[in-house]
């Protein structure tokens, strides 16, 4: 008996639109990386790989990759360490953790335009809550989104109050679906509060960190929205990363060409991280979660 | 041990408290005067007005934004969630290699970096004279809102028994009517949890909006990023626009708070 018989044609609305609208536009976006393309003039020059080895012969870029990394690998760690915090707190509470968690998700799930402009009150200088509040006690606060180097520990403590939650949410899921009786044994047998929690806990929990932290590292990755409003990659480039580097060379210089090359190499580092990650999710699709 | 309990709830009410300040921040000042909103130490005490928020709603048309990411947001989810399901109750019955690939295929698209198709996307939309239309942010929101679409409703189908499409089909129905008379309804709650993250999705978008509209579609994240706050006396004003922004989103935590694990993740951890 054949039960599903034509089913495959339930694919075909959804795979047209992503031919079409995701397939189609990166081929495009491959081609018009070989252009030199100012998009006013209408008139795109073949250069080959031109665009390519322009990109890495610029210091500009170089910083790009740099900030891109410094960011992303800060804020993840940053939040793999407040969410398990604050994962492991709410497990053990026996009381009130739906409705903290819940409350404590605000952050994340908020427009990230929105929360961006929140944290620029925060942290603008002088009349920021934070200069407003200090300043007169006389304690001076850093520069927060003025010098090179307080602007990305800003951009990095941003990151980490839309994204912990995340992290604390999925750790919580985790955490929930230990197997006790490993627990009570490792108890029994003496472990304390420490030990528990790094040589039987965090163990058992490995492909569920590694889950967590892969999507965030992607997903910081592509993070656009909060530095876009918070710094604007400034001061001048200290917290420009590579989407932002990209967002300046297409659409305000509307050098498409050269930005199409830059967001080729983008793709090419993330396509190396994706499939480390794939590789290990299709293990665990096999297993049946 | 009833004393640690209290202590580790201070602990963490103390962190919560601490993670809402900035949004509690905004919403103060979107009810000061300007002389309050910027003092030197803060103001806490002040005579509240609700006047920012009608000027940023009404003398200053956000509302038209609201209607244009309404607009956008809900013909995106009236698209992506039906062709989106279709092709997870294909990808759940069907179980072969190239199913699997396609299925990881799509993970991967879901993980690329928005830029990238931003830059075609703007150079079609200028070629096609698409750009500033309703139509082009639709379409661009679809197909980046797809693969979270499919992986998520695929988690909801695989927990639909076979033997209901067994059934279905010994009744009689083809595939078609066994999927809209017996799978769809048995699968209605995960529908309307993958319809809402797929509207505050579309909701919260910021860069296509920024790239593909202009004046006549600009959605709301755009415009109050127009207001960024660099001059400090339309602090309540784009206060009031934002808190206002934030407020569906509220609404929308207290429909789904059962599902936020599994919404979050695509469905790969269930909560």
């Amino acid at each position: 008996m054949n039960t599903h018989r034509g089913l495959v044609w339930f694919l075909a609305p959804s795979l047209l639109v992503l031919l079409a609208m995701l397939v189609y536009p990166l081929g495009y976006a491959l081609y018009l990386s070989l252009f030199d393309f100012y998009l006013p003039s209408n008139a795109p020059k073949f250069i080959g790989v031109g665009n390519y080895l322009a990109l890495l012969g610029e210091a500009r870029f170089w910083s790009a990759v740099y900030n891109t990394f410094v960011i992303v690998m800060a804020s993840v760690a940053l939040e793999f360490c407040l969410g398990l915090a604050l994962a492991v707190g709410l497990y053990k509470l026996r009381f009130g953790a739906h409705g903290l968690m819940v409350v404590l998700f605000v952050p994340h799930i908020i427009t990230p335009v929105v929360a961006a402009l929140f944290l620029r009150w925060i942290f603008v200088g002088q009349w920021g809550l934070i200069d407003a509040t200090f300043w007169p006690l006389g304690i001076f606060t850093p520069d927060w989104l003025g010098d090179p180097i307080w602007a990305k520990v800003t951009v990095v403590l941003a990151d980490a109050w839309k994204a912990t939650p995340f992290m604390m949410l999925v750790l919580y899921a985790g955490l929930q679906s230990l197997d006790q009786s490993l627990i009570e044994a490792a108890t029994v047998d003496g472990a304390n509060g420490r030990q528990l929690l790094f040589r039987v806990v965090l163990p058992l929990m490995r492909p569920i960190i590694l889950f967590v932290v892969s999507i965030r590292i992607m997903d910081a990755f592509r993070f656009f929205d909060t530095i876009y409003v918070l710094t604007g990659g400034g001061p001048g480039t200290a917290t420009e990363t590579l989407t932002l580097y990209t967002y300046s060379v297409g659409f305000s210089r509307l050098e498409v060409g050269k930005a199409s090359a830059l967001g080729v190499v983008t793709l090419l580092i993330v396509l190396g991280l994706i499939s480390a990650f794939v590789s290990f999710i299709y293990r665990r699709e096999r297993g049946r979660f | 041990m009833k004393t640690r309990q209290v202590l580790l709830f201070l602990a963490l009410a103390a962190a919560t408290f601490v993670s809402l300040i900035p949004v509690l921040w905004a919403i103060l000042t979107s009810f000061k005067q300007p002389v309050d909103a910027f003092t030197i130490p803060p103001t806490l005490v002040f005579s509240p007005t609700a006047e920012f928020h009608y000027q940023i709603w009404f003398e200053k048309g956000f509302w038209t934004f609201l209607v244009n990411s309404m607009v956008i947001a809900v013909s995106t989810v009236c698209i992506s969630v039906p062709i989106g399901t279709m092709a997870a109750y294909a990808l759940s019955r069907i179980e072969t290699p190239q199913t699997r690939a396609l299925l990881m295929v799509i993970l991967a698209v879901r993980m690329f970096p928005h830029m990238l198709l931003a830059l075609p996307f703007f150079v079609m939309a200028s070629m096609l004279k698409l750009f500033d239309t309703y139509a082009i942010m639709i379409m661009a929101l679809v197909a980046i809102n797809q693969p979270f679409t499919i992986w998520l409703m695929r988690s909801f189908l695989v927990d639909v028994p076979r033997e209901l499409d067994e059934a279905a089909c010994i009744d009689g129905c083809n595939v078609w009517q066994t999927f809209v008379k017996v799978i769809v309804p048995a699968v209605r709650p995960g529908i309307v949890v993958t319809s809402l993250f797929s509207l505050l999705l579309a909701y919260n978008e910021f860069l296509f909006a920024l790239v593909l509209t202009g004046a006549k579609t600009k959605t709301l994240p755009v415009a109050i990023s127009e207001y960024g706050g660099e001059d400090i006396t339309y602090w309540s004003l784009s206060a009031a626009g934002a808190v206002g922004i934030m407020l569906p989103i509220l609404l929308f935590m207290v429909f789904v708070q059962r599902h936020l694990i599994r919404g979050l993740t695509m469905g790969a951890v269930k909560g």
